[in-house]
Parts: C-alpha cells; sequence; structure tokens
C-alpha cells in the first residue's frame, strides 16, 4: 500500500496545529532581522525597561532587546533541534540498518552499545560532558547527536530486520544487489515514515535538553537562546519583568515544543492506522 | 557393407551435403531423420549414383567405391544389390504397364529368373505387401497411394537387394496402413541392409535399430533409435522430440526457432542453437562417438547447466532440503514437484544464496559456485511465488524492469531502459508511457506476475528458476503465464526450474519431473515416464490427486 505522509499529516487536526506552531517559529526565526531593528547581543538601553514602543518586550539586565533575543532564540533552538535531528538521524540509520543487514558479531557489539547508552540517562551525561568540554553551538549538535541514535537505531534495526526478509529484498539480492545498495535502494526509504517519526523525537528531545543545558547555564554563555533568557530572568524574579522576560521564553520554548510533537503524534498515527480515531476522518 | 566417407555433395553452388560419415552394417537398419531440405533424398540418390550433382567423397559398397564405378557397372548394381524406394509414389510408376509386369521388370531385367518365374515371384511378393491378387493386373492409376506403396515396396525386394533405401516409405500413408507395412517391412527380413530416410521419427523408430540425425548436409547425432529419441544429446535432435507431435511425450510441443539456413559457417545449426558459443560460428564440430552414441557439437552436446551435489539446508534441528541432487540441462524444464513443506521453495532459495546451503554444492556449467557473484545472478534467476511481495511497491514498472540491469551495471542509461522496454514487450506487456509509469498496486495478478517474469528476463539469464509462477493466478491467466514460458525456452533456450505443486501443470511443461517429499527427492526421471508409471508410493498418491476432468 502507497501511504501519503504528507497528505495523512495534513488531514489531521493535530497535524495542522503542529505545522502551524513549527511554521510560526521557522518564520520568525528566519526574518528575525526584519521583525526587529536591534541586534540581541547589543546594549541599546537602559536595563530592565517596561515595554514600550521602542522595545516591545522591554530589555534585559544588560540592556538587551528582549523581543530580539526572543527571535534570535528560535534560531538557535532550531539550528540545534534540526541539526541534532538530522545528525541524530543518519547515526541511527547507519548503525540501525548495518546491524540489520550484517548481523553477526557486528550486530552483538552495536546492540550493546545501544543497550548501554539506553541504560545511561542521557541528560546526565549531555550535564557532565558540556559542563567540562563548554561547548560551543556546533560541537554542542555533534555532542547531542552523538548521544541521542540509540534509541533510533534499536528501532530501526527491528524494522530493517523485518524488511530484510520481505519479497522484494530477497529479489533485489536474487539480481546479485549487495548490501549497500539493499539498503540505500530500498531498506532506507521502506523506512520512510519511521524515519520521520525519529527524526521529528530527534529534533524535541534536542530542543529541549539545549534549553535546560542553558538553563542550567552550562554551554556558551554568549548564545542567545530561550534557556538563557530563562535562566537570567530567574535572577530578577523579584521585580515584576518576569512579565515580559521570563513567559514568553518559556512560551516559545513550549509552543515550538508542541508543535513537534503534534506532528510526531499525526506522523504515528500514519504509521499505525490504528492509533488514527475521530480526528482523522 | 555400407560406408560412406565425407560425402559432400552440391547442385552447382548449393553444398547439399557437406561431408556425411556413415557406416550401416548387414542385416541393419539405419534411419536418417531431418527436416525437409536437410539433404535427405540427396544423400539416398548419391548412393544410388542418380544425383544430377557433383558428388565427392567415397560410398564404399562391399568394398567398392560406388562413386569410382563406370556407369554400366553402376548400372548392373542398381535395382540388383541396391533398391531404392522413392518419395512420392505417384511418378514412379509406368502408367502403361500393370504392376505386376512392373514388379518382375527387374528380375528380369537383371536376368535372373524367367519371365514366368519373375511373375510368380512378383506375385509372391505382391501378396506378401498385402495387394489382393485380383489387383494385380491393375494399372497404377487404378491404385490407391496405399496400393502404390504396397507395389513399390515388393518391387525393391524383387532381386533381394542387399542394400534397401526406403525414402520415406510410410510418410504419405494413414496411420493404420503405415502400421501395417511399418510390420510388414520388419517382417520380410532377410539379410539385406536397409537405410530408412524419413522426417518422420515415428517411422524411424517403427523401422530403425539406429538413427542419424542429418542436419545442414552434415550428421549431427547417431545412436541407438530408443536411446536418441529418450535422451537426445545433441540440441537439434531434441527439438526435433519436441517438435513432434506424439503419444510418449506429456510436454506441450515447441517448435524450433528460426529457420533453416545456407550456407552457414561453423556448425550449420549454430544460428539456431540457443547454446551456441564463438567456436560454433567458425569450427565445424566433428561427430565425436562416445559408447555407442556420437554427437557433433563443440559443446559436448547438451549442456548440463546447473546442478547440486547433495545439497542440504537445516534450520536448527528440520532437514528443510537434505541432500538433493538435480541437474537442469540447457533449454530444459525440470519441474520441482512436492507439496506445500516439502522443501521446494527453500531448495530454490538455497540454490539463488538466499539461503545458505548447510551441506552440498551447486555447480554451473560443471564449475562449483562458492560465493555468488554477479555474474551467477546474471546467469542464474528467480520469479518469486508472491510477485505483489517481490515487486516494490515504491517502484514503477519500468524502473523494476530496469532495476537488475542497474545493480549489474549494464551499459548506459538509454540501453538499459531501451532493453528494459524491450523485455517489457517480450513478455506480452504493453510498451506504452503510460504502463511504464504505472505502480504495482495498479497492475491484476497476471500483470505483476509478468512484469516479475519480465525482470528476472532482463539479464538474458541461462536458467530462470519459477517458484510457483501460476499459485496466485486463475486458471485461463495461468496457463498463459506457462505458455509465455515455454515460447521463452524455445527462442532463448532458457532452461527452466518450474517449481510447483501441481503435477497437472508439470506434466505439461516440463521435460523431467523431479519430486520432493521431506526435503529429498523420492524420485526422479522423463515425465512421461513419471506420469505413466510413477515409482514411489508419494507420486503415486500426487498423481491420483491431481486435478482431473473425469
Amino acid at each position: 500500500m502507497h501511504i501519503s505522509l504528507k497528505r495523512e499529516i495534513k488531514r489531521s487536526h493535530f497535524g495542522q496545529a503542529g505545522l502551524a506552531l513549527l511554521a510560526l517559529v521557522v518564520i520568525a526565526a528566519a526574518i528575525a532581522p526584519l521583525l526587529t531593528a536591534y541586534d540581541p547581543d547589543q546594549q541599546t538601553a537602559a536595563s530592565l525597561l517596561a515595554p514600550s514602543a521602542d522595545h516591545w518586550l522591554g530589555t534585559n539586565h544588560v540592556g538587551q532587546d528582549i523581543w530580539s533575543q526572543l527571535l534570535y532564540g528560535a534560531r538557535t533552538s532550531l539550528a540545534v533541534g534540526f541539526g541534532v535531528g538530522i545528525l541524530g538521524l543518519i547515526l541511527s540509520i547507519i548503525f540501525g540498518v548495518s546491524s540489520a543487514l550484517i548481523g553477526g558479531i557486528y550486530d552483538q557489539i552495536i546492540m550493546r552499545i545501544v543497550d548501554a547508552l539506553i541504560v545511561i540517562p542521557m541528560i546526565i551525561m549531555v550535564i557532565l560532558v558540556a559542563a567540562y568540554i563548554r561547548p560551543d553551538l556546533f560541537i554542542l549538535i555533534l555532542l547531542l547527536a552523538a548521544l541521542s541514535w540509540q534509541g533510533g537505531a534499536r528501532v530501526i534495526r527491528a524494522q530493517a530486520l523485518s524488511l530484510k526478509e520481505s519479497g522484494h529484498i530477497g529479489a533485489a539480492r536474487a539480481m546479485g544487489a549487495g548490501r549497500f545498495y539493499v539498503a540505500r535502494r530500498h531498506i532506507v526509504p521502506d523506512l520512510g515514515p519511521i524515519l520521520l517519526v525519529e527524526f521529528i523525537y530527534g529534533v524535541r528531545r534536542a530542543v529541549f535538553i539545549q534549553a535546560g543545558l542553558a538553563f542550567l547555564g552550562i554551554g556558551d554563555p554568549m548564545l542567545v537562546s530561550w534557556g538563557t533568557m530563562m535562566r537570567d530572568a530567574m535572577s530578577f524574579s523579584y521585580l515584576n519583568v518576569w512579565q515580559w522576560w521570563l513567559i514568553p521564553a518559556g512560551v516559545a520554548l513550549s509552543l515550538t515544543i508542541i508543535g513537534l510533537t503534534f506532528v510526531s503524534h499525526a506522523a504515528e498515527s500514519v504509521l499505525d492506522p490504528r492509533l488514527r480515531g475521530e480526528a482523522v476522518a | 557393407m555400407l560406408e560412406i566417407r565425407d560425402l559432400r555433395v552440391s547442385y552447382g553452388t548449393d553444398n547439399i551435403l557437406t561431408g556425411v560419415d556413415l557406416e550401416i552394417g548387414a542385416g541393419e537398419t539405419l534411419a536418417i531423420i531431418g527436416e525437409s531440405g536437410a539433404g535427405k533424398t540427396t544423400l539416398g540418390l548419391s548412393i544410388m549414383r542418380l544425383a544430377e550433382a557433383s558428388v565427392r567423397g567415397e560410398i564404399i559398397f562391399q568394398g567398392r567405391n560406388l562413386l569410382a564405378l563406370t556407369e554400366p557397372e553402376m548400372r548392373a548394381i542398381r535395382w540388383d544389390a541396391i533398391a531404392m524406394v522413392f518419395q512420392n509414389v505417384n511418378n514412379v510408376l509406368n502408367p502403361v504397364h500393370n504392376v505386376l509386369e512392373q514388379v518382375a521388370e527387374p528380375m528380369v531385367a537383371h536376368r535372373r529368373l524367367g519371365k514366368a518365374a519373375s511373375r510368380e515371384k512378383a506375385g509372391e511378393l505382391l501378396a506378401r505387401f498385402g495387394l489382393p491378387r485380383g489387383r494385380f493386373r491393375a494399372y497404377p492409376h487404378e491404385l490407391s497411394g496405399g496400393e502404390q506403396q504396397r507395389v513399390l515396396l515388393a518391387m525393391s525386394l524383387a532381386n533381394d537387394p542387399d542394400l534397401l533405401i526406403l525414402d520415406e516409405p510410410l510418410s504419405s500413408l494413414d496411420v493404420t496402413t503405415r502400421e501395417e507395412l511399418g510390420k510388414l517391412l520388419k517382417q520380410i527380413d532377410g539379410h539385406s541392409a536397409r537405410l530408412v530416410i524419413s522426417h518422420d521419427l515415428d517411422t524411424a523408430a517403427r523401422l530403425a535399430g539406429r538413427l542419424a540425425v542429418l542436419y545442414g548436409g552434415r550428421i549431427v547425432e547417431t545412436g541407438p533409435t530408443t536411446e536418441v529419441l529418450e535422451n537426445p544429446r545433441h540440441p537439434y535432435t531434441r527439438a526435433l522430440v519436441r517438435a513432434y507431435p506424439n503419444m510418449t511425450t506429456v510436454k506441450d510441443l515447441q517448435g524450433i526457432k528460426g529457420r533453416m539456413t545456407r550456407p552457414v559457417s561453423g556448425c550449420a545449426f549454430h544460428p539456431r542453437c540457443t547454446q551456441a558459443i564463438a567456436r560454433c560460428k567458425t569450427e565445424i564440430p566433428p561427430l565425436v562417438t562416445t559408447d555407442n552414441r556420437a554427437v557433433a557439437c563443440h559443446r559436448g552436446g547438451i549442456v548440463t547447466l546447473l546442478s547440486t551435489e547433495n545439497l542440504g539446508r537445516s534450520f536448527g534441528s528440520l532437514r528443510a532440503v537434505d541432500g538433493v541432487n538435480l541437474s537442469v540441462a540447457h533449454g530444459e524444464t525440470l519441474a520441482l514437484v512436492g507439496q506445500s513443506g516439502s522443501g521446494k521453495t527453500t531448495l530454490a532459495k538455497t540454490i539463488m544464496g538466499l539461503h545458505q546451503p548447510s551441506a552440498g554444492t551447486v555447480y554451473l556449467e560443471g564449475k562449483k559456485v562458492t560465493a555468488r557473484k554477479k555474474t551467477f545472478y546474471r546467469r542464474v534467476q528467480m520469479v518469486f511465488q508472491n510477485p505483489g511481495e517481490s515487486l516494490s511497491h515504491r517502484l514503477s514498472v519500468l524502473e523494476l524492469v530496469t532495476e537488475p540491469l542497474d545493480i549489474q551495471r549494464v551499459g548506459s542509461k538509454a540501453e538499459r531502459k531501451a532493453k528494459a522496454i524491450q523485455t517489457i514487450g517480450e513478455v506480452e506487456l504493453p510498451q506504452d508511457e503510460h504502463f511504464l509509469d504505472t505502480y504495482p498496486h495498479h497492475l491484476s495478478g497476471g500483470e505483476l506476475q509478468r512484469v516479475a517474469i519480465a525482470r528476472a528476463l532482463v539479464l538474458d539469464p541461462d536458467l530462470l528458476i519459477a517458484d510457483e509462477p501460476t499459485a496466485f493466478l486463475d486458471a485461463s491467466i495461468g496457463a498463459k503465464i506457462l505458455k509465455l514460458l515455454l515460447n521463452l525456452q524455445e527462442h532463448r533456450g532458457l532452461s527452466l526450474l518450474y517449481i510447483t505443486h501441481d503435477i497437472a501443470a508439470a506434466r505439461k511443461v516440463s521435460d523431467r519431473i523431479a519430486v520432493m517429499l521431506d526435503g529429498k527427492i523420492v524420485e526422479a526421471g522423463p515425465s512421461s515416464r513419471i506420469v505413466a508409471a510413477p515409482e514411489h508410493d508419494y507420486t503415486r498418491r500426487l498423481l491420483a490427486s491431481a486435478s482431473s476432468l473425469h
């Protein structure tokens, strides 16, 4: 059966809402310079100003424009989210598919590594490692990707194992196809929907962890991000600046994660039609 | 008795016989068979020195080279020591003499007997060949074709010839007369050596102990008649047998691809041969004798394409395939018959390398197959049981059929496309853009199976393993698919390993049947033998439960 992923996601109300939220965040990040006159790093005015016509959300403790920080913070979240999502997915595919196709001792080794990575809580690992190496944005993406492929690899391996026994893959092997060809031309395309779901999981997790790390003050303090904003705002919780400083950052982060969750929920229902329920008529 | 060495006969520039070697012993009957135009009659006429052609070589009869004799010397032998019954009875008898006189004439002419005695003997001969006494004085035009043939046969034996040449002696007769005259000819034996010339395998089988197959002016195979017909070694002989309607073979009739052309360099049969190699085009193969059979083929006759030796595949303690010995010859269909769970598919997949064998070896043209490289899959392809499953739903018809070429990196992109489209046409599917862009879930079961077959054939394999190719199809579509496979076999010389649970279908398409039960081959042999005289209980059960319309 042909399943059109695009159509399924668009059909679902969750999917529509999620896509709308994501679109909002992506557009805001993309056209940030058009939406604000200020550089988020620049000290533009007095600190801790209340919202005004000049500074829609006021300024922070060092006089930076909070609206600008909110917009540019979206860039950081999305960069980390999608960067880790893609890299993590690539690692998952490489290890998952190769384990399934090669099998034997190689499979055993990879799967034991996966088990180990799953057992050790990822957040703690990330906090420990990040606290030591103080990663910049690029290193952070690599670090998160390196620690977040194991779940996907296991799911992909399981699916690839069952695909491996399917008729058209046997047929391809009977034409003389090598493992790499089978993986590239048949298994990965057949995994399509699963890969999408795994990818969105990865993005969501990365957005969340990046915000958490920034909130904890681990990582690059110069990087404009929602987590940093919330951390800074928390120090001034005795003032009423939280209304235009803490809440917008928290809401932006929540909406992004909710958007991703909705899309992944819709995509999952594609994989398992029993989850479709009434929402998908 | 008669020995022919390197006989070459040509009419002008047309070389009819291009080097025939033959031997006939006393009392032996040798049949020469071949298609019309193969040069059979010319051979007979050359022995009689009646061919109006340039004849070279040696025809040694009772120690004398007939070709070196003068015409008067030859005339003494002709119709005396050597007699011939011509093809085309209508023109042979003299219309102004009655038949008794005509039968007596050779005896008188060679001064063997007086007039009265010769007439008496002629009457005796005519009576032995079943001509009613009242018809002796009849003129040829008053006789039927069968009666004329009786007269000619009687006439040929008038002088007790040492060598009798019978050119299509039974061909123009109806079956019952043919049966009667065939028997008479065998009874009236005597010491004469006989050379039967016929395109008709039945005549040869009835009259001759040995058979020589003539093609393109040369003998391509000789041997004892029953052995040659049962187990032909030359591809041409097999093709002749397959084309011949008879009550023994159960497989559907198959023609021979192309037609006989002259002149041909190298082996005369190579343009029509499906196992020809480069050498066949340039070098004429000599007739090589092994045991009592001889075959003229650079490849030593029909090649054994694939064989397995003691092949086994176990899953844990289950022996799905257990010590299987099979062989598939070039251009042959071997049906593997057995109930589901007997290990047929596992055997096929093990041959294909989709399962690792637990024991035994697979040989491809006698060479051991170890690691299955791309080259193996170029020669051996498989059509899987369920076409819907074996075709990826994400690829269009054209992409599906092109895929093997992509994998094998054959030619350029445009060449691959052209080849794929050509193969799609070969399996009788439409070749228009619309169809080529169709995805499998929009195709019918029959179309899917054809796409699967096209995909398997696009690499021009020598062996096609077809696993229950009709299991998912209704009878009419299934019949068309089987017919298609047989046609492909005729045109490409495709070998088929046809896997089925249906022995009724197997007998129509296979040359040989192997019956499989619990991972073992319990019985194997020619389809006709397996169907008519099964030896194993399980085969009998299969036959008893096979579909029947009565």
